[in-house]
């Protein structure tokens, strides 16, 4: 009973899900609008964590699982620099078992 | 408006495409007039109904049903393949669109025994109901689900495409003539909006501002392998029978939310649902929460030895139908959760049923206009009285105050612990002074929360639910 389940890195798990690539950017942010960002929401609020910190806002938009709440919380708490749209259709994540 | 004018006659060859090689289609019931000219051009049809989730396909079931030229537009490579919820149908509002058909849907296990558990870092506290008649509900996988659905909504003479993001509407002086999806413009009389939480189309027919971060969820799943033997027994189910549990408090680190668990046939949907304001605002990664609730050990036993087998994520709107200035305008009505059309009262979750239920009302209302031969906005406005009427709908204004009641944070790091210590309390027998159940209650709240909030919370959750 003790033992510890087997963490699930996301790594691991966004492995488990299927995405076509979209060639047309459908994520972009102005990242030096980010550089004055106090809360910098959607570190956090991501599941796939597209965004990352590492001196400046860095994103990849691959593994994006197109939920939209970054572009939420950016817009409201954070420093409306994203701007997002579905990607192209056919493109993106694709669930099996959603 | 010229704008549009050189397009009008133009030919929509990227959709024409999909429509010629889409998937081969399900025959329909009846023959389809028509058919050959549709698959040449995009034009003719009366009504677009964006985003072939439950409440699309119900949308044009019902049109097409009824003899109207319908289009259905998907975005994801085929219906389902963007969407993800927990993991439960409730059957009624599919019995009321397909009637006995209803029993052909994909249907994982219905569901018997339903559960909620309290937790602390190492307590839980869980009650358990098991219904006479599992039939009320079921458990099913959204590939499969919504696929199965826009196919019946195929055989009823709906056209669906799949692969085509709408971009925007073709408005004319405001009102809605059509849509755009990508190179393409298909004018048509009416648009249904069914794109989801995002609802790109009701903002820009100017019905929906920006949602606010407390007005949405963010919820997660891990979808984890486990032979069916091994879950029955694990969760106490005679063969092919169904469960359904709620998780509060320890799992979702205090912050507004829960965790869900859902019985599939040879798998377990393991998932939370948090708000996005109380992730953003306490800066908490939001995928760490599924750790959190998985190594819970209530749960870890659950899924001992199982394979997560896929991760999946989605944003759920939680403003209800006010998320949206009104659900209609000229030449467009906006259902399912691009309405808000969905319901979370603490201890039911739906969407899948409410979504049906809300396509078909608009799929009445357009059906209503088109024999008055008027989609003005005053013409449509019969929809937000079906809304209110509509039994199933109905609850969402009922519990209209429960949002605002959950947001109250007490509930996920106060009161679970509370349940919890107070079992500890009752149940524990130490040789130590035993003291009556109600003054063991008393000295739990001590320091945890006032006598005033405690029976202000009980009295508002007794008006609110």
């Amino acid at each position: 009973m003790s033992e510890k389940q087997e963490e699930m890195s996301l790594d691991k798990r966004l492995a488990l899900v299927s995405f076509n690539k979209d060639s047309e950017p459908f994520i972009v942010v102005d990242t030096k609008l980010c550089q004055q960002c106090e809360r910098k929401p959607c570190l956090y609020i991501c599941p796939a964590q597209v965004y990352n910190w590492q001196d400046q806002l860095n994103y990849n938009t691959e593994g994006c699982m197109e939920t939209g709440a970054c572009l939420i919380v950016c817009h409201k708490i954070g420093a409306k620099a994203i701007s997002w749209k579905y990607p192209s259709g056919g493109k993106g994540v694709s669930f099996r078992l959603g | 408006m010229g704008r549009w004018g050189d397009e009008r006659e133009r030919r929509c060859v990227a959709l024409t495409l999909h429509l010629r090689t889409d998937r081969p289609r399900a025959k329909p019931d009846k023959p389809r007039d028509g058919i050959k000219e549709r698959e040449l051009s995009l034009e003719g049809f009366e009504v677009a109904v964006v985003g072939a989730g439950p409440a699309g396909s119900a949308a044009a079931l019902t049109l097409a049903r009824e003899g109207v030229q319908v289009l259905l537009v998907e975005r994801g490579t085929f219906p389902g393949s963007k969407n993800v919820f927990g993991g439960r149908i409730y059957s009624y509002a599919l019995k009321r669109l397909l009637g006995e058909r209803w029993k052909d849907a994909p249907v994982e296990r219905f569901v018997r025994k339903e559960g909620i558990t309290f937790m602390t870092a190492d307590s839980s506290f869980s009650v358990e109901y098991e219904s006479k008649d599992p039939t009320g509900s079921f458990t099913s996988i959204r590939s499969k689900f919504d696929k199965w659905l826009a196919e019946e909504a195929e055989k009823a003479g709906a056209s669906l495409i799949t692969d085509s993001r709408v971009d925007d509407l073709v408005l004319e002086r405001g009102i809605v003539k059509g849509i755009i999806a990508g190179p393409d413009k298909i004018p048509t009389d009416a648009v249904i909006a069914c794109d989801g939480t995002t609802t790109n189309l009701a903002r820009k027919a100017g019905l929906a501002s920006m949602l606010e971060p407390r007005e949405v969820s963010i919820g997660m799943k891990d979808v984890i392998e486990l032979p069916a033997d091994k879950m029955e027994e694990r969760l106490g189910l005679e063969p092919e029978e169904g469960a359904a549990h709620v998780f509060v408090g320890e799992c979702s680190g205090g912050l507004r939310g829960g965790g869900f668990l859902y019985t599939n046939k040879d798998s377990l949907a393991l998932g939370m649902v948090v708000g996005a304001d109380d992730i953003s605002t306490k800066k908490v990664p939001s995928h760490t929460l599924m750790d959190r609730l998985r190594n819970h050990r209530k749960v870890r036993r659950l899924i001992r030895d199982g394979k997560t087998i896929e991760y999946d994520a989605h944003m759920i709107p939680e403003a209800g139908p006010k998320m949206l200035t009104r659900p209609y305008t000229g030449g467009m009505l906006v259902a399912g959760d691009a309405a808000g059309h969905l319901l979370n009262n603490g201890y039911t979750f739906r969407g899948v049923d409410m979504a049906i239920v809300s396509g078909i009302a608009a799929a009445q209302t357009i059906l209503e206009a088109r024999k008055r031969k008027d989609y003005s906005a005053q013409s449509l406005q019969t929809y937000e009285r079906r809304l209110r009427e509509e039994p199933a709908l109905k609850d969402m204004y009922t519990f209209s105050k429960v949002p605002r009641y959950l947001r109250n944070n007490r509930l996920y790091n106060v009161y679970p612990e509370l349940v919890c210590n107070a079992a500890e309390a009752i149940y524990r027998v130490d040789g130590n002074r035993k003291r009556k159940i109600y003054k063991e209650l008393r000295t739990q709240t001590k320091g945890k929360v006032s006598t005033i909030s405690l029976i202000r919370d009980l009295l508002a959750g007794a008006r609110t639910f």
